[in-house]
């Protein structure tokens, strides 16, 4: 989708985790992102990629996500991972519950959460089977 | 004494001990691939008979779900045994973590290590 983005495609596992991260900062540092930010950052692609893993391509389904980034202007960064798997959008998940007691509370559920708000922008759709997911992240946000 | 376990993507678990209480100094980066490491440790000290257990998170820089998931897991089981996981120390985007999915209000969480140790039951 991006006219000068760069691209990784890697098996969408776990393990890909760490070769993602180097990737998006690689956009990071091109975008000339504070090195403070980059936390923040790391855990918007880990909750990403992680929901891939899950929910895409569920009991370990071997599969790709390709992981791209551009840098609309200084201090901006736009990343998609775009995936074939079972059609998920994880922006519909349900709002957990914060005000739960550690004994109601389930242990999960909580990565989207934190995307929504470390996320400048968000954005899913489903094309052509792909599950296209858009964030953006900014010195600012 | 401590043991320490920790792995390539930067995840260390030591455990000490301090006035009787085990305290577990957590350090580096917790994310999808390490953080199962915390609640083992943590079935570790639970096989010894240790219920009762103090994290130090002073060291710890990054946090994801899957982290939360393992510091839930591991109160949820002490807490059915009778004890307690309390936290202490946290900082930067851990505490910021916390504090946006509501779990400061879950775990009692200390600002130093001997407040924790103090209030912890033997």
């Amino acid at each position: 989708m991006f006219s000068s983005a760069r691209f990784l495609t890697v098996a969408a596992k776990p393990s890909s985790l760490r070769d993602v991260r180097d990737f998006v900062r690689e956009g990071a540092i091109g975008a000339k992102l504070p090195e403070a930010r980059m936390g923040e950052l790391d855990l918007l692609v880990e909750e990403l990629l992680m929901n891939v893993c899950a929910y895409a391509y569920p009991n370990d389904r071997p599969g790709d996500v390709t992981v791209s980034y551009s840098v609309p202007g200084p201090g901006e960064l736009s990343i998609e991972l775009a995936d074939q798997g079972a059609e998920f959008n994880p922006l519909k998940m349900e709002q957990p519950d914060l005000t739960l007691s550690l004994e109601a509370r389930p242990v999960g559920g909580l990565g989207i959460h934190l995307v929504k708000t470390f996320a400048k922008s968000l954005s899913y759709r489903r094309e052509q089977g792909w599950n296209r997911l858009t964030f953006g992240f900014s010195a600012g946000s | 004494m401590a043991s320490q376990r920790s792995d390539k993507s930067g995840l260390s678990v030591e455990r000490t001990q301090v006035s009787d209480q085990i305290v577990l100094v957590v350090s580096g980066r917790m994310d999808a691939e390490n953080a199962a490491q915390f609640e083992k440790e943590c079935n570790a000290c639970i096989a010894e008979g240790h219920t009762s257990l103090v994290a130090d998170l002073s060291g710890l820089a990054y946090v994801s779900s899957m982290g939360l998931r393992s510091f839930l897991a591991a109160a949820k089981t002490l807490q059915g045994l009778g004890g307690s996981l309390r936290l202490c120390c946290l900082k930067g985007l851990v505490r910021q973590v916390f504090e946006i999915t509501g779990l400061m209000q879950v775990f009692t969480v200390y600002e130093t290590v001997e407040s924790a140790v103090l209030e912890a039951k033997p």
